[in-house]
């Protein structure tokens, strides 16, 4: 028959039994705050090695400090709002012939009043965000943000930003919000940050491909579709992920623009 | 009888568990934000705000890891007993760090857009179908809400309102909800990190998890496998009785999940059911202190001579006929109705030599 009945081994005697509200056992105290060291020391060390090894989220940033700025230059509206300097700022931090992405406030884009000004002379006015070549200006809001102006009477004829084929390219690399990737969030990229790079992207920011290498000395291009309008429902899978894709790649005015053939998107 | 037996009410050793994971909880989240930066390889600092999302983030995740492994430990080595006691403090902790984490990221990530914050979690990312770039929010939402329920239903009124075998079956969601913040880390964060020392750090505190599980497992209960064999209708043997220690218990398994603990209190013995009544604590492994069968998990106490927690108390264990026959115990398959007297049984099976 058998007997199913467990024997403690007597060891066990010499064992100090806790009950809580008794007070923790004198010889239990030196274990007990040897555990709640190692605890204390164990978290502080994982808290610090994991914060001291985060990715480098780059320089990109809000350039608070240089003050509202208004710049003047062509609008064009598609595939996402750009604006074309057309005259220098007097602090040379944008020059003649940059292109400038536009964003509104916070997650939102200027596509409505973009729409009304494609092709014309626009003073715009914001704050800019800056991460190396790429440049974003977050219009304030209404007709202050942007508005037409007339050309001075003396002045060249506005005249469209040119377009410089660059050919045919499959790019690797990942798609982000054009916003957070200036700089409004750093880390504006990666997987972590892709709900938010879809809600900036579906509130109307410009998509931009952050190129692994550089295509033709650019690393950043706004993207586009094969028509050269907005590409946003068809890219919102591949946000935040490495991929690549196939387009066609134009410099217009002083920015690359990619236009994708969306069914080319891929793991790389 | 003794009026120590307070459990749910605050007295030291709650309260030096509570300052020790409070001082653990701020220092992790001081050295994250606030010495760690200073010391990373960036060319402009992390936002602030991120940098408090991952700060709570990663505090739970190694929170609930630290709780996962202390219910094992306890069971492989009975010095990390007390730490078990005021487990319950420790996950309510776990659950406000990481609804911090999600307040942070709710008011960071989901914020300045014209999609108003829940139906932008519900509709920025919907990739259900893909690995990479799965929305790994939903597991952390998930994770959130057990935990969040958990922490509701940790006060012992729930116990009582659920039944303890009730509320036990509620609170197995923390392993659930431990799977799904694993998947919420691998599939989310450490998807981007470059440097390896957050998925070493996670992928050890998960392996310890399961491995102490393992351990505790297969350490747990080595002569109980096999129910006993009745060897008259009704009547179990539970060994020698001279062999139980004095104070302690031996467990007998009756098969269908039904444990007897036979308690030796002098030269007398009790048989109550092993489940206390508070949480389904082991009674088997607790002591006898100031006359009371004392349970080893929280130290609810029960009189060995009715199953009765002592005035003002009111939980209730069932008591079960004992009898001694040739120096073996054997205990009766029926237990006794709740609070049903039950004589305590000399060692020797008569009276007189228990008296002598
Ligand atoms: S005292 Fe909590 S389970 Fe026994």
């Amino acid at each position: 028959m058998t007997a199913s009945y467990d024997s403690q081994p007597s060891v066990q005697d010499a064992e100090p039994f806790f009950v809580g509200w008794a007070g923790i056992p004198a010889r239990l105290g030196p274990f007990l705050g040897v555990v709640a060291l190692v605890f204390v020391v164990g978290m502080a060390g994982a808290s610090f090695l994991i914060s001291a090894t985060v990715n480098d989220p780059g320089d990109g940033t809000f350039r608070w400090g240089w003050g509202p700025q208004t710049l003047t230059g062509i609008l064009t509206a598609d595939p996402y709002p750009v604006l074309h300097i057309t005259t220098p700022i007097d602090n040379r931090r944008i020059s003649q012939g940059q292109s400038i992405l536009l964003s509104g406030f916070g997650k939102r884009g200027v596509q409505d009043r973009a729409a009304a000004l494609d092709g014309q002379l626009v003073q715009a006015r914001g704050f800019l965000l800056t991460r190396g070549e790429i440049v974003m200006l977050q219009a304030n809001g209404g007709a202050d943000g942007l508005r037409a102006i007339e050309p001075k009477p003396d002045a060249v004829p506005v005249q469209l930003p040119e377009s410089h084929p660059l050919g045919r390219w499959r790019i690797a690399g990942e798609i982000c919000d054009g916003k957070c990737v200036v700089g409004a969030m750093r880390p504006g990229t990666g997987l972590a940050h892709r709900a938010c790079a879809n809600l900036c992207l579906i509130g109307g920011a410009p998509p931009v491909l952050v190129a692994t290498d550089r295509i033709e000395g650019h690393q950043f291009f706004l993207l586009g579709d094969a028509d050269g309008g907005p590409v946003t429902d068809a890219i919102l899978n591949h946000v935040g992920m490495m991929i690549q894709v196939d387009g066609v790649l134009d410099l217009v005015g002083g920015l690359p623009v990619l236009r994708i053939d969306p069914v080319t998107l891929s793991l790389p | 009888m003794t009026m120590r037996h307070v459990p749910v009410q605050w007295n030291r050793t709650k309260l030096l568990y509570d300052a020790v994971l409070l001082v653990a909880v701020v220092t992790y989240v001081w050295v994250f934000i606030r010495v760690a930066p200073h010391y990373a390889d960036t060319t402009r600092p992390v936002d602030d705000a991120i940098l408090r999302m991952r700060a709570f983030g990663t505090c739970a995740f190694l929170m609930l890891t630290v709780i996962l492994c202390i219910g094992p430990l306890a069971r492989l080595d009975r010095r990390f007993l007390p730490l078990l006691y005021n487990r319950r403090h420790f996950g309510v902790l776990t659950c406000l760090v990481a609804v911090t984490h999600a307040a942070y990221v709710l008011s960071w990530y989901y914020a300045f857009s014209p999609t108003p914050p829940l139906e932008g979690l519900l509709r920025a990312n919907a990739s259900y179908g893909q690995v990479l770039g799965f929305p790994f929010e939903t597991l952390g939402i998930f994770a959130l809400i057990c935990l969040v329920i958990l922490a509701a239903t940790s006060h012992d009124f729930w116990l009582a309102f659920l039944s303890a075998p009730v509320w036990k079956s509620l609170h197995l969601l923390i392993y659930p909800a431990y799977a799904a913040i694993v998947g919420h880390v691998v599939l989310g964060y450490l998807q981007d990190a470059k440097n390896p020392t957050f998925a070493l750090i996670a992928g050890s505190g998960a392996l310890l998890v399961a491995g102490l599980h393992l351990a505790a497992r297969r350490s747990g209960h080595p002569r109980t496998t096999e129910p006993a064999a009745d060897i008259e209708p009704g009547w179990v043997p539970a060994g020698l009785a001279a062999s139980i220690p004095d104070g302690r218990a031996r467990r007998i398994d009756l098969g269908h999940d039904e444990r007897v603990a036979v308690f030796r209190i002098g030269n007398r013995l009790a048989a109550v059911s092993n489940a206390c009544a508070h949480q389904n604590g082991p009674l088997g492994e607790g002591r006898v202190l100031d006359g009371c069968i004392t349970c080893p998990w929280h130290g609810f106490q029960y009189r060995p001579e009715d199953g009765c927690s002592p005035p003002p108390f009111t939980e209730k264990v069932p008591t079960y006929r004992l009898k001694v026959a040739n120096g073996m115990v054997y205990v009766h398959r029926t237990a006794n109705p709740l609070g049903t007297p039950q004589p305590l049984v000399p060692l020797s099976g008569s009276d007189e030599e228990a008296r002598s």
